[in-house]
């Protein structure tokens, strides 16, 4: 086991890793950028080191400032959290070969998954059904119209490196193909320096369906059921759920041994998350895959009654799975997640600042994971997610009422969040039904309907 | 929070100052100032031979601070380190007040002050640097990286020993330009 974990990573997350190494009696060690040095996880980590300026890319992105900051501090292991550094396959290399272990899956894995046209192969090969669609990377016109007419119109045409809704079009027939193919790529090249881009199916009601998983280093998968997370605006997840209101006992049992089985054949060990697109006829595509703990874990915790962050670090010490989960584990009433973003409600303009009145729900069944307080200031560098507001009930309905009578209790002033949209979803009758897809936020904004081009999958 | 922060030297001798001076240039006040901000201190009071500077925070009255120091009192095992480091950022913006300039650590490492682990160290207290000349090695991932005297002068503090960790931004020396006395 670890004698001292270093989080690289800031804001809810490293708290939250804080709290489960607390919990296992291991030591932690914060990093943080000058812009973060007034921090909870600062505040509560055993040890804290400043590695840079509030830029990223000089501090939270840095590998050798993060390694020599594991180095002084004599930490054993990394737990990168989300985002950053958590699916760079070369940070995880290099704590390997400086004696450091990482925690998550190996380098190996983490560089296949990243590469989303080679990550598709693979788990078509593992038994994964994955979207109909070009063989690889689309070189010209004449390659993407006849992929389109093989699998049918409307297609998608998405970037091999890409993300965020970046470098995708939905093209309705052929007279549009070959413009949106350049633009595509043009906008990849543009936004991750690759201009590579390749074709799907286009699904008109799709729900975005993830299946946690959790290995182990001696062979062992298994699933904990899954997350919906249709509810998302430019491939920004909202809100989250499990189970979803869509997948029936048949589909997910069906959906949970595919995966198990395609993990296996992987070696996948570690926490991971396997994104499918599934249809109004129960069909289920992958899509990618996160080979990292996930922003909406605390769902899946909920219902599973698991400790994520724990089996994560414990599995990465080379615990044995079934010593952590008991098999045939069934998931207990429902839980929802509401990701509270410091952003303008209308614009979605970020908005950073200081926190002047803040107060958390609370009572039976309502979690919050956050790491700011009140007087706070949250900077402009990063990523907006101030808390998350995850309730539980024994069923939908009351996880549900929880999360309407904890919304209206959730007082954040001083800065613009986005509770107001959380609220209105939450009272939207199809939303309460669970009739929802990818493009259920849409209709709540007027300002998404230029988005057209960048339509979520 | 510095990982393992050694206390600063204490007992400061008064310096003399330039003599007769009560004007100090405007960038040494907006040093000052931004100094204040970036420690989060409220307030910061300076007196010697005929000039006294006080520098207070009041409301939104200074330009906003972009970050802040409203936690509540910090932890009681911290609270030591934390004293040690005011008053440590007070001396800072003392020195810094006369025009002396603060060497800080680029990078996260171990300090070493020689180039051998038996040769003399590279930089002494009283020594005159020149521009370039080298102070210290900061290692990292078994880099070792040469510090750079980027102003030339006197070394008048060393705030860290030999194979002290070091964080990003730390004090390593202060140096008061212009030719040794």
């Amino acid at each position: 086991m670890f004698n001292k974990i270093l989080i690289a990573n800031r804001g809810e997350i490293a708290l939250r890793v804080i709290n489960a190494c607390k919990e296992l009696g291991v030591k932690t060690v914060a990093v943080y950028s000058e812009a973060d040095r007034h921090t909870l996880p600062v505040r509560f980590a055993d040890q804290a080191v400043c590695i840079g300026p509030p830029r990223a890319a000089e501090s939270y992105l840095n590998v050798p400032r993060l390694i020599s900051a594991a180095e002084i501090t004599g930490a054993d292991a990394i737990h990168p959290g989300y985002g950053f550094l958590s699916e760079n396959a070369n940070f995880a290399e290099v704590c390997e070969t400086s004696g450091i272990t990482f925690i998550g899956p190996s380098p190996d894995i983490i560089r296949l998954m990243g590469e989303k046209d080679r990550a598709r192969r693979e788990m078509t090969a593992a038994g994964l059904p994955v979207l109909p669609g070009s063989e690889g990377v689309l070189r010209t016109p004449e390659e993407a119209r006849a992929v389109a007419a093989r699998i049918g119109y409307p297609v998608m045409i998405k970037a091999a490196a890409g993300g965020g809704g970046r470098g995708m079009r939905i093209a309705p027939n052929e007279a549009e193909l070959a413009g949106l193919l350049q633009a595509a790529q043009h906008e990849s090249q543009q936004a991750f320096g690759n201009a590579d881009v390749y074709l799907e199916k286009y699904i008109a009601r799709p729900r975005h369906i993830e299946f946690q998983v959790l290995g182990d280093k001696h062979g062992q998968v298994t699933h904990l059921g899954e997350r919906d997370c249709s509810v998302q605006r430019r491939h920004q997840k909202l809100i989250e759920e499990s189970p979803s209101p869509a997948v029936s006992e048949q589909v997910r049992q069906e959906m949970g041994a595919k995966v198990v089985a395609a993990m296996q054949a992987l070696g996948y060990n570690n926490a991971g998350t396997i994104e499918f697109l599934l249809d109004e006829e129960g069909n289920f595509y992958f899509i990618e895959m996160n080979t990292r703990i996930q922003v909406e874990h605390p769902v899946t915790e909920l219902v599973t009654g698991l400790d994520l962050v724990k089996k994560q670090i414990l599995l990465a010490a080379g615990v044995k799975l079934d010593t952590l989960v008991r098999p045939n584990l069934r998931l207990r009433g429902h839980a929802i997640e509401c990701r509270i973003v410091a952003e303008d409600p209308e614009t979605f303009k970020p908005s950073a600042g200081r926190i002047a009145t803040f107060h958390l729900p609370g009572g039976t069944g309502v979690r919050v994971d956050t790491a700011v307080y009140a007087e706070a200031v949250i900077p402009p560098y990063y990523d907006s997610l101030i808390a998350k507001l995850i309730t539980q009930g024994k069923d939908r309905r009351e996880a549900l009422a929880r999360m309407g009578r904890a919304l209206e209790m959730f007082v954040i002033e001083g800065i613009h969040t986005s509770i107001p949209i959380h609220r209105q979803i939450l009272a939207d009758p199809d939303f309460l039904a669970g009739r929802y897809d990818t493009r259920f936020v849409e209709r709540f904004l007027p300002a998404a309907a230029g988005l057209r081009n960048a339509v979520p999958a | 929070m510095p990982v393992k922060r050694k206390p600063t030297k204490k007992g400061r001798k008064p310096s003399p100052g330039p003599a007769g001076n009560s004007m100090i240039p405007f960038q040494q006040v907006q040093a000052l100032i931004d100094l204040l901000e970036e420690r989060g201190l409220e307030e910061f009071e300076l007196e010697r031979a005929g000039l006294r500077i006080r520098i207070k925070r009041r409301g939104s009255g200074l330009a906003a601070p972009v970050f802040d120091s409203y936690l509540p009192a910090a932890n009681p095992e911290r609270a030591p380190a934390a004293e040690s480091a005011e008053a440590a950022a007070a001396e800072e913006m003392a020195l810094t007040a006369e025009g002396v300039h603060i060497v800080k650590s680029p990078i996260v490492g171990t300090f070493y002050a020689a180039p051998q682990p038996d040769a003399p160290p590279f930089v002494k207290l009283g020594d005159a640097v020149e521009v370039g000349q080298v102070l210290c090695i900061i290692e990292a991932m078994k880099l070792m990286n040469e510090i750079e005297a980027d102003v030339a002068g006197e070394i008048v503090r060393v705030y860290v020993e030999n194979a002290q960790p070091v964080e990003y931004g730390e004090n390593l020396f202060a140096i008061r330009p212009g030719k040794k006395k």
